[in-house]
């Protein structure tokens, strides 16, 4: 088994899904993880001075989806044959537009600016984009393609499960999204994982 | 007429064929005829390197609220294969880079050329902003900090990964689609937005862009596509 470590913030952001993915597919890594007050002298050490960053035999490889994709792809959940897994990138590619989308909505410190600029986000991107989802789950017997969980369901997973603390009612709407949340969430190895994460921050 | 049943594996999908004329996956690629380069540039330079004929679909943006649902997202670019679409632009640039020699020998080498091609997507979503913003003034700061801060730090980042590499490209010993991805983004920036002077200590980077611009096919296309698309001599 080679030997992985992943280096991020000790936080959820873009460093969750790839943790997520190691722990569905029971592949053993080292969660390397740091405080904000760490970060300037190791941001120097990164590639593009960006965190997360897989450290494999001493290569660094940096930016969340790539490394997501990579160990999806080493362990089997990328999706069968290239068409798949360009399907597969398809629909993991939305949720990211969510998170790139979402950040400034976030960010943004005056409620009334805030309101304005989520009433945006959800009706251009969130609301169309997550429809887009659940109809495709609908279609593809709850899972987006293929046959089997892929790493874009646990996108879909390490998304909502992270959005729903602050938005509990963002998926009332999608109930096959929510079984999908749900699905993967019962997964011993993710169940296992979320006994022992650092608390939502 | 003689009609053959023939099996040709494409990645690990088995396609059948019946008919005696050898046929080939046929990509049609959808995307406003406005931006001329756009979200689909990546993949018409990749197509292009790899010597693979597709159909260039700009269509003019009153067709867009007809063709907007028919699309999986409601967005474009689009790639039809046989019938079939896919929709995000690096979901696409990935898909054909991979089934044409373009995305890296070995998984790893792959990945590598997904993160740059994720390095070029993070870029542009950053000159977005400054792209959007009304105030002339205010824009004119904003693209100044997008130069000095983001692109600057980028430009000294991409320059230390291409001396480690030292082959002339960003991964392995040859053009991938990530050369063409910092070409295709690079190549806006020097020619229609700011000019050249923020490579002036990027030398690797400079000649790689030099390499990329003037490899047989992808000046074959460039050359044909200002021909037709800009006219006007602009972007």
């Amino acid at each position: 088994m080679p030997q992985y470590k992943l280096h991020y913030f000790n936080l959820h952001g873009m460093g969750e899904l790839p943790r997520m993915i190691f722990h569905y597919a029971g592949v053993p890594f080292e969660d390397v993880r740091f405080e904000p007050s760490e970060w300037p002298q190791l941001k120097a050490n990164m590639p593009f001075g960006q965190v997360p960053v897989l450290e494999l035999d001493g290569k660094l490889l940096s930016q969340s989806y790539a490394i997501a994709r990579y160990i999806a792809r080493q362990h089997g959940l990328a999706g069968q044959g290239d068409w798949e897994q360009a399907q597969v990138d398809m629909y993991a590619d939305c949720i990211k537009d969510f998170m790139i989308n979402g950040r400034p909505v976030h960010d943004e410190q005056d409620p009334e600016k805030q309101k304005v600029l989520m009433t945006k986000f959800a009706s251009e991107k969130l609301i169309p984009h997550m429809a887009v989802l659940e109809a495709q789950l609908a279609k593809n017997g709850g899972v987006l393609v293929g046959k089997g969980v892929t790493w874009a369901d646990i996108a879909c997973y390490a998304f909502f499960n992270h959005a729903t603390v602050k938005h509990p009612d963002i998926l009332k709407d999608s109930p096959n999204m929510a079984a999908l949340v749900s699905q993967i969430g019962s997964n011993d190895n993710i169940k296992k994982y979320l006994e022992t994460r650092p608390a939502y921050h | 007429m003689l009609i053959e049943t023939f099996y040709r594996q494409i990645g690990s999908e088995i396609v059948t064929n019946k008919s005696f004329k050898f046929s080939m996956a046929v990509y049609k690629l959808h995307y406003f005829d406005n931006p001329r380069r756009g979200h689909a540039e990546l993949s018409r330079l990749i197509l292009s390197q790899a010597g693979v004929p597709f159909e260039d679909v700009r269509f003019p943006h009153s067709e867009w609220p007809n063709m907007k649902p028919t699309t999986p997202f409601g967005q474009v670019p689009i790639l039809e294969v046989n019938g079939q679409m896919l929709a995000q632009s690096n979901a696409i640039a990935r898909y054909l880079a991979r089934q044409h020699g373009l995305a890296g020998k070995d998984d790893w080498e792959q990945a590598q050329t997904d993160m740059y091609i994720e390095n070029i997507n993070d870029l542009l979503n950053a000159v977005a902003v400054p792209f959007v913003e009304k105030d002339p003034a205010k824009q004119k700061e904003m693209y100044g900090k997008f130069m000095t801060e983001t692109i600057a730090f980028h430009v000294v980042a991409v320059e230390k990964q291409l001396k480690k590499n030292n082959t002339g490209y960003l991964v392995g010993d040859r053009l991938t689609a990530a050369d063409l991805a910092y070409y295709a983004l690079f190549s806006d920036f020097i020619e229609v937005k700011f000019g050249g002077a923020f490579l002036k200590d990027a030398p690797l980077l400079k000649s790689l862009l030099v390499r990329v611009r003037t490899s047989p096919n992808v000046k074959k296309w460039i050359d044909f596509r200002n021909s037709k698309y800009y006219p006007d001599g602009n972007e």
